[in-house]
Parts: C-alpha cells; structure tokens; sequence
C-alpha cells in the first residue's frame, strides 16, 4: 500500500512539475526560428495573427515556447544561463531584462528598414540608455494621461489644463462648485504616481543612472518632493474628496460616469475594457490632458509598455529571426494582425487598428508631451504598492512629507536588495 | 438686606452699562463698515475703470498700429520684393510692440504668419466678428498647442502675401502679455481680472497661469450661490452694457463682482475681489476699535481685578498668617501635653492635620502619619483597627464616642494607654472626625497601683491575721504547757520521777517556744532588710561533717536511709556565711526527715555547677526525699511566711511555717535560687544554687610527698567510687574501682602480684556478699598489714569499730568523701605507722577531755552580771551557784562599770554583760571598762549575754570589745564551754 501511494505521489509530483515548464504548442522543427514568450502574451490575437500570417506567407514554420506567466522569469533565467536560449525572446523593456545580458544577448536593431515606420514613442520605449534599438515593439498600446470629463467641465465653464498652474486652478475651481477634482483610487490602485515620476527620469537619464547605481535617494531629487508635496496639499484642500481612501480600481468606473468626480489619471483602453456607462456621463464624455503632478509644468503622459521580440545575436538563424522581425514590421503584415485591435499606433502606417478618439483629439499635446515609462520599468526597486503604501500612511498622517519619501527610499532599497542587485 | 440689595443694583447698573456699550460699539461698526464699505467699492470702481480704460487704449492702439501698418503693407505690397520687406518691417514691429504673431487672414478663415506659414489657429471666432462688425475686432483664439491668444484684426483691402490672398490683417497676444500691459496690481493681487464677452464666454484673464474659465457666466451659475434671477439680471445688463456691482459666495469665499462694458463688441469688464479683501480696511478698523475696547475693558478689568486679587491676597495672607499662627500655636500646646490631636476627612479618612507630638508619644513621625492615618495599626496592642471606619459612621453629627486603647512607642518600646474620643463634626460643610487621643497611662498606672497596694494591705492583712491566729495558736500551744506543767510541778513537788518529767517537758516546751521566737525575729529581721552575711572563708567538707552529725540523730530517730553525695570536686575551702548556708541547708534537710516517713529516704547531693578552678564557684544542693510531698496549690506559696500545708500529716508536726521563708529569703540575701519540685506521695525535691568566691591560696596536696600514687575503692554504689576517682584525680592519684568486697580482694591481689600494691585502700562498710570488715579481713590475709585500709560509712561506726579494727581496718571516714577529710584521716597514717592503734583514741579524746574540763571550769570563780532584768539575773546568779561560782551585780552598765573600775585587779574572773540595758548599754559599757585605768580593763572577759543573737549582735559585740557572745535564754552548756575556753586561754 505504501509503495503504490508512493508511486502516486511521484507521478503527481511530475504531473505538477511539467505543468510549470514549458509547453510546446508545435511539433519541433529544426529548420524553423524559435520564439520564447509568456504563454498569456503568445496567445494574443495579433500574436497568433502574425504566426499564422508568416507561415502561410513564407511557408516557413515556427517553434513557439510557450511558458507559464508566474514561470517565466525564472525559466528564461535557467535557460539563458544555461545556454539554451531561443532565436527571439518576449520581453518587456523594464528592469528586469537586465538579468539577460541584453549587450551580450541580443541584435541591436538601430540599422533595421523598419525603423523609421516605428513612432516617435514606440522607438523610444525599445531603446536602451545607450539608444540602442534592442527589440521590435510588437504590443497593443494606450497612453496613460489626465482623462477628464469635457462635457462636465464645459457645463460649468471651465477649460482644460494646459500648466501645472491651470491645473491647479481648475481644481480648485470645480472643488469650490462642488465636485471631486481627482478621482483618485487609494484601495489598491498604484500607477498614478508612476506618471508623475517619468518626466523625472526620462527628462534627465544621468538621473536615472545615478538612482540605478545608489548614487542619489528620492530624497535627494527636488521633484520627488514636489510631487509628494503637491499630493499631499491636494489631498488636504479636498481634490481628492471625501472617500478616496475606500476608493478602489472598481469604483473608478461610477465615480467618472456620476460625473462626482471630473479627472482621472488612467491610459485610454480602461475606458474600452473597465468602463461602465451606468451613469450620466459615457466614455464620449471624456477627453485627455497631461497628467499634472508638480513634476513638469506642461504636464506629461505615459507611452504603453510593449512587448518587444529581441534577436538572438549568438543564434545560427540570427538572419531568419531577423527576416521574422522584418515580416512583422512591413505595413501590410501589421495591419493584418492589428486588424481591429484597439490600441495606439506603435508603427507609422498602421490604419486598422481602433485608436480612441481621446487620444486622437490630443495627439498634438501627446506629441510633446508624452514620455516612456521609466520610473516603473526603469528605476531599480521601484514598487508601485509600495509607494502607494507610504502615501496612504501620509494621508493617514501617520508621517510627514520628508517622512514619506525616506519611507518610499526604504522600500526601493529593500527590493532592490531582495533582487540581488549590486551595489544595494 | 441692604446689603444684597445694593449688589443686585450694582449689578444691574454693570449690566445696564455693557449692554449700552455693546450697542454703542455696534452703531459704530455698522457706521464704520458702511462706509468702508462705501469707499472701498468706490476704490474698486475706480480702479477697474482705469483699468478697464487702460484695456481700450490698448485695443484701440493695436487696432491704431494694425491700421498704419495695413497702409504701409499695402505700398510696399506692390513693389517685388514686397514679402521680404513686409517680414523685416512687422519684425522690426514684434519686437518693439511685443506681441507674440503677425497674421494675413483670408476671407475663408486662413491665415498665415509672416513666414508664410499656414496656421494651425482657430479664428472661426476671428472671421465671425469680422463679418459682424466690418471693422476693427478684438477675438480669442487657441494655439495649436492649447494656449490661449487674443487676435486683434483690422480689415484692409484685398493684397497678396507669399501667394496667399488675404483681407485682413492680425496680432496675436498671449493673455499673459495682456495681463502684464495691463498691470492690475490692486488689492494685493488678489482680484482677478476678467475680459468677457457679453454671453459669459472669457477671453482673457489675471488669473495666474492662464484662462481656467471658458464661460465665467456658466461658472458663476455653477459655483456660486447667485439666484438664477440674479443671473439673469446680470445677462440683461451685460447685454445692455450696462454697469453693475454684486456680491456672492462661491467655495465658501464671499466675493465682490463688478462689471462694466469695455466699450467694445459687447465685452464686459469683469472684476472679481474677495470680500476679506476690500473689507480689510474695515477689518482693520474693527479689529483697532475693538483691539482698544478690549484693551480699555481689560485695563479696567485688570485695575479691578488687581484690586480684588491685592485685597484677597492680603486678606489670605492675613488668613494665612492667623492660620500658621494657630497652627505653631496648637503644635506647641499639643507638644506640651500628652494628648494626640487628629483631624480626618469624613469620607476620604486623610489625614488634614496631625499633632506632632505623635511622634514623642508613640513613636511614629507626624509626616508618616499624615501619609496614612493607617500606620498606627503597627503601634496598636490588642486591636487591629486604629480607625474603626464603621464605629466613626455611627457617630451621630456634633456626637462623639471614645474608646480606650493601649500603644507601643515604636522606638523606646514602651507601651503606653490612650482614651481616644472621635468627635464627629462638620466644619464649613465638611464633614470631618476630630479625634483626642489622651493619654490615660498614669491615670491607669495609678489605678493599678492603687489595686496592688489593696491587694497588698488585704494580704498584709489576712497574713497579719494569719501571723496573730498562728502565733496565738502556735505560742499558746507551748505556753500552755509550760504553764500547765509548771502548776502540775507544784502539785506533784513532791514526786521526784513526775518533776523530772514535768521538767523535761516544761523545757523541750520552752525550746520549741524559743526556736519559735528566734524564727519570728529572724524572718521580721530579713524582711526588714537588716539582716546582714558574715563571710569569712570556711571548709565545705567541715560544714557537710557537721550537719551530717546534727541531722544523723533525727535520720536515726526515724529509721531513715540518708545518703550525702558530693559531685563534681567542689573547692574545699570557700567563702560565704557559713553559718546562714548551715541554716538553710539545716531547714531543707530537717523539713525532708521531717515530712518524710519513718524508714524514708533521704539523699543530699552537692555538686559543681560551673568549674571550681575560677574565682568563684557555683554550687547546687539538692535535697530530695521520698516523703508526703506538698500539693500544687501549696507549692505556689510554700516561701511565703506562715505557709504551712494543711493535711492530716502536717497538723501533727510542730512548725512555725517561717522555716522555707526565711531560706527562700537567705538564699535570695545570698544572689541564690530555690526552686522545688513535688508531687503528693512521692517525695519533694528542694535544689538550692549559690555562687561562692574561692580563696586565694587553698592548701597544696601533698600526695605524691606522701608516695600515694594508687589507690582503690570498692563500693557497691558506683557512683561513691566514680566521685572518688573524680576528686583524686585533680591530685593526680590514679583510682582503682571496685564495686564489691570481692572485686576489691581480687583487685588488691592482682596489684600485690604484679607488683604495683595500692597505696591505700577505701572500703565500703556496708556491702552485699561481703561488707567491708570481711573484705579487709581478707585483703589482711591476702596482702599483710603494710597497706592502710580505711572504711568510709555513711553509719556511726562506734558499735563496729572494733570488730573492724580488728580486722584490719586502720581508720574510719565518714561519707561522703572529702579529699580534705581523706587527707587529714591518712595523715596520721602516713607519719606514724603506730598511729593506727590509738588514733580512735585520740579523735575521741579531745571531746571527752573538753567534756570534763568545761564541767568544772565555773567553779569558784566571780562572775559579775550585768542585768536590768531581776529575773533573768536571778535565774543566771541560781545557776552559776550550781555550777559553783559566784556573783555580784550589776543593773545596768554605768553600774557595772563603776563596780569594775573599783574592784581590785583579780577579783572578778568575768563580766557577764547584758545588752539592752537602762542608763547605759552593754556595748557602751564594755568600751568603758575595756578604756579605763583598771589594770584588767583589756584583759577581764566580758561576755555578752542577750537576747540579740543575730551575727550582727555578735560582730557588735565582739567590736565592743566583749570576748563572746551567748544568746538567752541562758544554756549553761554553751555558757560552760565559753567559759573554759576564754578563762583556760586568759591562764595560759
């Protein structure tokens, strides 16, 4: 009886290994390339679209590694430092790719046709801090910004924002006529300050680097104090109203169609996946503006983090990984797969995807306005719960300001120490 | 009445004044703003009219410069190089004008910049009004990056600039620019300043950072509290041109609104002002005016109070100082009595005043106390509770109640009574307990005393009662027989056997009276405290010899076992009063052969307490019988005097009941104790401790000169042997043990064969098997006649002593056994080996010898008595010429000593000297004659012959100069041998 329960539990063991491993979706071809992704991201639409538009174009076949979402890290981690790594790697551009040697790993693609169809936001986000093009954006997109309600504020005769002081005004403004300038979800709802973060980083990478190498704390940059200042002013004058602390991501969605609230900071496709039009107000209703936290006069927006395909540069298909990336960025095959996705355009010449009108209307402002995402994906430890937690305790006025930014560098360092990073 | 009366107009005439005061202060605020008011929105009216002219100058200038520059565009439009010199011109104008853009407008809504650049800009607006007005506009527009513009256009004729036909021309300025030219500083800067078209729709504003409001007509709608009548009042007069002036709230902020038309396609000048702002002057007035009412009502509140608080202070102080005072006062009161003062606090028990002289009574500091009243519990005795919370609730208001309790001093120990009274009391509504501890320790001290000292007159007088009953009884008994017996002896006179008898019994009932009497006098002496010790150094085993002798003829006379046993090697020689030891130990031993039985047992036993090598030694008799015993009840009382017990047994024995009370009270004259154990039935057990010094030189043994190194003793009681060997052993004399006559033979052969012969040999008497005699026979057969053998009896030896010294026995010791008393018996031994055939002789001679010297020794001699009392000197003259002398007499001592003084040398042989006498006493007497010329004044005996027997007596006597000393009544035995002696030693 023990042998066989013992049998049993070995079997289970491998039964349960095997499911955190790899899943080949396709028999093995030694001729085809080999792309490695999430198993979440390959399964995409447009992901699928493309495969299936390059095998049926080329007649070339591909070998698709499939990992589990929560495996994938460590896998491609195992993998790459075994050797064993695939002709084209998903990866997003955040601070976790650093742990793949991109230098050493992978084909900067700077020299490619397709570079110049790439928009302005798209290239920028695939560069490294060398502005070495490093992968293919190949993603669906939003841009992350001030959302408001337009046709609540053209009621009660207010305009748009277009300074930090405007936006100012404006607040103040709609608090004194009576409704909740920011909705601004405290429950569990963490990327508001991200935004405001990026023009930090991004305006100025030496300040990136220096954050990246322990050289400088938050402490020491003057617009992180801005910023936790300007939030903690706005959260005491009321722009944030009564209940932002049980506010969560689920509640959004009244707040901004009962029109209590008028601003939200949030990316467009919230509004096409989250939103629900119960209310007075409907996605029509709203426009975009710059995200203003006190960091940047003008304001800023937030490109969308895309998953890029990185060439192996050590790979024997290095060509045919190339000629891949090539199939995907010529116009007529991404407007194949983007067909009908709604995301902004990451390529010049994409027409069939669905933008949002809201981004459209204020693609001139976008233009100059709009940074990457650098403080989420770009600075070492960066936690965005953990900086929401040392916010709400500033709300809670458990601690100060000054109190509150030693507490965010607490958190940074603890993180960056629990990766192993060197030099924490 | 009056009084109250006069504070309630008081007040009403204070009341009367503030309320006037008030509404005087109100009249003048309400005066005071209204026309601060007045003037400040004039002030504001009179500022945006200047701003609101310096707003059309500026249009009216760029309209002005828009129109020269639109003829001078026109001529240089028709040269070729007309562009390039058009763009330098409106450069050169930019920089000096300062606007932000020039522009060539179409008549389709297009423009371009002077670079030719089609613009991004929205001049919908623009167009619009140009239509309308056909003239001169003034329009908003927003850049293509959302920055709001003001255009200011002129129509001018159709022209052509870069290929681009236009009909109007532009300027553009940001609203910052505006703002800045306009240079509305007013009111801090914190007015906002408003350009507006007659629909509400802003086309420029102060405010910081740009237009926020695109309508400010919508917005007031939406935030400010304006009735839509207002509004639409306001609408009308906008549409009218009219001026206007308004005030609302918008976020909680009161705002002053005013409008004025710009003169201009329906623009309104819109000023917006906080109302804090232009009410500040009357802020500030009101917060002056009131500033000084208040300072003004606080100076005279401050004098007012000021006088109070001094008058208080003073009157506190006043109070305060009366309060210490009466505090040092009561504090130095209570520190002069004994009395303990407590006021508590009814409901909470603190403590608010303690007198400090609790602490010189009972011992506990009045801080400590003060902390918690508690802390008297560690003093109370007998009671737990100091403060009996539920006793003090009982106590009725203005009712007291008192207790009395006993305290300890916690630091002398001393226990002292106290009369607590707890008063209940209620002081300025504050119900307090005053308590008094008094102190009642004399008062009870007294009444104790008083007690004792009736409970002692009661005793005295019941003993007194007792003493009468018992002398009575106790006197009469043998008086009544000498008196009975005296008259039977004159009866029968004539019968020589019933006088012989009635004389025996006459005079054993006169020495039973007189021991009577000398136990009277003695006891009454030592109460008295006058009795005095006689220490002198004397010899134990002498003393022990000497009551063995007297107490042997009563042991005998009962039949009794009498066994003395000496422990301990006590010292030989002592020194104490040997005579008052004698007494007490006399009074033990003679109650024990007298309560005890014939055929009774009696033991003696003396031992060392502690070491007898110090300076002193303390010693313990115990005398024990196996007699009646004496009850529990009486053993309480048996030192008291004429304490006899009362039974069947006792009320035949004759007894004074002084015998134990004058021993106890020797023995305590001595620094000793007594103590007794009893039990009825079985015996009594007296054990007496004193302490004697020791004299400096005792006598040094000689043993070992003698060559006694080994000895033996045999003695069926092994103890006798054990105390032997103990006191032999401090002479370092090596003592052999026997506890049979047997054992002793076997003892004394194995000696003699081995050569080492004991040097003396200590037998027994009365041994089982073989006695003594038998065992010295044997030993003489045995050994030969070489070695002493002695017996040591606790028997008279005489009716034995010559089957024993036939036996071989060469001398006789009696028990127990004194190394002294063994010394002197072998001595004679030891030097004269022939001694032992006569020694008996020899002992025995000195006493026969004296016997016959003192039967003789009065005859012929004069003795001259001195006695007041003729009977006495009757009976002495009657007795002395029995014993063959003579007399003279004398009836008091200047009587004999002039008798003396003139009788020649030899004629009288002794004086026989009385006391207590009339004219002169016996010692003043015996001085004079011992001082005076007669030639035998140092050397005539004179004996002293009184009724003062104590030793007291005889060392005033003997210091007197008298030669001896003999108590009456007069025994001519006693008076025989004092004679022989001081009459054989003045021959010699």
């Amino acid at each position: 009886m023990k042998k066989f329960l013992s049998m049993l539990l070995t079997f289970a063991m491998a039964f349960s290994i095997a499911a955190c491993g790899e899943e080949n979706e396709t028999e093995y071809d030694e001729n085809a390339i080999t792309i490695m992704g999430k198993k979440s991201d390959l399964a995409k639409s447009y992901m699928t679209n493309i495969f299936e538009h390059y095998k049926k174009s080329t007649g070339k076949n591909i070998n698709i590694i499939s990992i589990e979402d929560s495996d994938y890290e460590i896998e491609a981690e195992r993998r790459f430092s075994e050797g064993d790594i695939p002709d084209i790697f998903m990866h997003f551009n955040n601070a976790d790719l650093n742990r793949f040697d991109v230098e050493n790993n992978f084909v900067y693609l700077n020299d490619e046709s397709w570079v110049e169809d790439l928009t302005d936001g798209a290239r920028s986000y695939c560069m490294d801090s060398d502005g070495h093009l490093i992968g293919l954006p190949y993603w669906e997109s939003s841009v992350s910004g001030c959302y408001y309600n337009k046709t609540l504020l053209d009621s009660l005769g207010l305009n748009p924002a277009a300074t930090q002081a405007e936006f100012d005004a404006l607040c103040q403004a709609l608090s004194e006529i009576g409704y909740t300038p920011i909705c601004w979800p405290a429950d569990g709802c963490s990327w508001m300050m991200q935004f405001g973060l990026d023009p930090v980083f991004a305006d100025d990478p030496s300040m990136l680097q220096r954050i990246n190498n322990n050289e400088i704390k938050y402490s020491d940059i003057p617009q992180v104090e801005s910023m936790i200042r300007w939030i903690s002013d706005a959260e005491v004058k009321g722009w944030f109203g009564d209940k932002y602390l049980e506010t969560g991501m689920e509640d959004i969605s009244s707040v901004l169609s009962s029109g209590e609230a008028a601003m939200v900071f949030i990316w467009d496709t919230w509004f096409y996946t989250d939103f629900k039009s119960g209310g007075k107000y409907n996605v029509d209703d709203f426009a975009l503006m710059p995200v203003f936290m006190n960091t940047v006069d003008g304001g800023t927006y937030e490109g969308g983090n895309l998953n890029m395909m990185m060439v192996n540069k050590n790979s024997e298909k290095k060509e045919d990984a190339l000629d891949f990336l090539e199939f995907c960025a010529t116009k007529e095959n991404y407007n194949v797969a983007f067909d009908g996705i709604s995301t902004v355009s990451c390529f010049k010449g994409q027409t069939t995807n669905i933008q949002s009108k809201m981004v459209t209307d204020a693609s001139a402002s976008i233009a100059v306005h709009e940074r990457v995402s650098t403080a989420a994906t770009r600075v070492i430890g960066y936690s965005a719960d953990e900086v929401a937690s040392a916010l709400n305790k500033l709300f809670k006025k458990e601690i100060n300001v000054s109190e509150c930014i030693d507490l965010m560098d607490e958190y940074r360092l603890k993180e960056a120490q629990a990766q192993g990073i060197e030099g924490f | 009445m009056k009084k109250w009366v006069g504070k309630i107009l008081l007040s009403l005439l204070i009341c009367v004044i503030c309320a006037v005061t008030v509404v005087i202060v109100m009249l003048y605020f309400n005066f005071i703003s209204s026309k601060i008011y007045e003037d400040s929105t004039g002030h504001l009216k009179e500022i945006y009219a200047q701003v609101n002219r310096s707003f059309g100058a500026f249009v009216e200038r760029n309209w002005g410069l828009i129109d020269g520059w639109s003829r001078y565009v026109a001529v240089i439009d028709s040269k070729d190089t007309s562009d390039t010199e058009i763009a330098d011109f409106i450069k050169e104008e930019k920089k000096y004008w300062g606007f932000s853009d020039f522009y060539f407008l179409s008549s389709d809504n297009r423009s371009i910049s002077i670079y030719g650049d089609e613009n991004a800009l929205n001049l919908d607006e623009v167009c619009r009004c140009l239509s309308e007005q056909n003239g001169p506009v003034m329009a908003g527009a927003k850049l293509s990056a959302g920055q709001d513009v003001t255009i200011f256009a002129v129509p001018v004729e159709h022209g052509e600039y870069k290929d681009f036909d236009y009909d109007a021309i532009a300027v553009s300025y940001t609203n910052e620019d505006i703002v800045k030219s306009l240079n509305v500083n007013a009111f801090s800067g914190e007015a906002l300043c408003f350009v507006i078209h007659n629909d509400g729709k802003v086309l420029l504003s102060t405010q910081t950072g740009g237009n926020v409001y695109n309508n400010y007509l919508t917005y007031l709608d939406a935030a400010s509290d304006i009735s839509d009548e207002k509004l639409k009042q306001i609408k009308r007069d906008w549409n009218s041109g009219e001026y206007g002036l308004l005030q609302c709230n918008i976020g909680n902020t009161d705002y002053c609104i005013m409008y004025q038309p710009v003169g201009y396609q329906d623009y309104i000048m819109l000023s917006v002002v906080p109302q804090s702002v232009i009410s500040a002057g009357l802020i500030n007035v009101q917060n002056t005016t009131t500033g000084v009412l208040i300072a003004i009502f606080l100076l005279v509140g401050i004098t007012v109070v000021s006088i109070v608080i001094v008058r208080s202070y003073k009157q506190s102080r006043k109070n305060k100082m009366e309060l210490q005072y009466r505090e040092l006062m009561f504090d130095v009161l209570s520190n002069s009595v004994d009395d303990i003062f407590i006021m508590l606090d009814r409901e909470s028990i603190g403590v608010d005043y303690i007198s400090p002289n609790i602490e010189r009574l009972i011992g506990i500091s009045a801080k400590e106390a003060r902390k918690d009243i508690r802390v008297m519990e560690k003093c109370a005795v007998n009671f737990d509770v100091v403060i009996p919370e539920e006793e003090l609730a009982e106590i009725p208001p203005d009712g007291n109640k008192s207790w009395e309790c006993e305290y300890v001093h916690q630091k002398t120990g001393e226990r002292r009574w106290y009369k607590m009274t707890v008063y209940n009391m209620s002081i300025q509504t504050l119900g307090k307990y005053i308590i008094v501890l008094s102190d009642r320790t004399l008062d009870r001290q007294m009444n104790k005393q008083l007690e004792e000292a009736l409970t002692a007159a009661r005793s005295a007088n019941e003993a007194k009662s007792n003493f009468l009953s018992n002398m009575s009884h106790d006197i009469r008994t043998p008086m009544n027989a000498i008196v009975g017996f005296s008259v039977l002896l004159e009866r029968d006179a004539d019968h020589a056997e019933k006088v012989r008898e009635y004389t025996r019994k006459i005079t054993a009932s006169s020495h039973y009276l007189l021991s009577l009497i000398n136990d009277i006098l003695d006891m009454n002496k030592i109460e008295s405290g006058k009795t005095s010790l006689n220490v002198d150094t004397f010899s134990l085993p002498e003393l022990l010899e000497e009551l063995n002798i007297i107490l042997m003829p009563q042991v005998k006379a009962k039949q009794q076992e009498f066994r003395m046993h000496v422990t301990g090697a006590p010292p030989e020689q002592i020194i104490g009063d040997k005579l008052r030891l004698n007494q007490i130990l006399i009074n033990l031993l003679s109650n024990a052969i007298k309560y005890t039985p014939n055929g009774g047992k009696i033991t003696f036993d003396v031992s060392v307490i502690t070491p007898s090598s110090g300076q002193y030694v303390k010693l313990k008799f115990v005398v024990e019988d196996n007699g009646i015993g004496i009850s529990d009840e009486f053993k309480e009382h048996i030192f008291a005097p004429f304490s006899r017990e009362i039974s069947s047994v006792t009320n035949k024995i004759q007894g004074t009941g002084l015998g134990m009370a004058i021993t106890k009270n020797l023995v305590d004259l001595m620094g000793g104790i007594i103590e007794v154990e009893s039990e009825i039935g079985k015996g009594s057990k007296f054990t007496v401790e004193l302490t004697f010094a020791r004299p400096d030189n005792e006598e040094s043994d000689s043993w070992f000169k003698n060559n006694i190194a080994r000895m033996l003793v045999a003695d069926d009681e092994e103890q006798v042997c054990i105390n032997v060997r103990e006191l032999m052993k401090e002479a370092g004399v090596e003592v052999a043990v026997a506890t049979s006559g047997a054992q002793a033979v076997s003892a004394t052969m194995e000696a003699h064969e081995s050569g080492k012969d004991f040097d003396v040999i200590l037998l027994d008497l009365k041994m089982p098997e073989m006695d003594g005699i038998e065992t010295a026979r044997k030993i003489r057969e045995k050994v030969g006649a070489y070695v002493p053998i002695l017996v040591l009896t606790s028997n008279d030896w005489t009716e034995i002593e010559d089957d024993a010294r036939q036996a071989g026995i060469d001398a006789f010791m009696a028990k127990p056994f004194f190394v002294s008393s063994f010394r002197h018996t072998i001595k004679p031994l030891f030097y004269d080996s022939t001694i032992n055939d006569n020694k008996d002789n020899r002992e025995d001679e000195p006493k026969d010898k004296s016997e016959a010297q003192d039967e003789g020794v009065m005859e012929g001699k004069l003795f001259l008595i001195v006695e007041d009392n003729e009977i006495n000197s009757e009976i002495l003259t009657e007795m002395l010429k029995i014993e063959g002398a003579d007399s003279e007499l004398a009836v008091n001592g200047r009587e004999a000593v002039e008798m003396f003084k003139k009788s020649e040398p030899g004629h009288y042989d002794m004086i026989l000297m009385d006391v207590q006498m009339p004219v002169m006493n016996g010692y003043e007497a015996t001085r004079q004659i011992r001082t005076c010329e007669h030639p035998e004044a140092k050397t005539i005996p004179i004996v002293a012959m009184t009724a003062n027997t104590f030793a007291e007596d005889v060392r005033d006597a003997l210091e007197s100069g008298m030669n001896g000393h003999l108590g009456k009544p007069i025994d001519m035995k006693a008076v025989r041998e004092l004679v022989g002696k001081l009459l054989g030693k003045n021959t010699q």
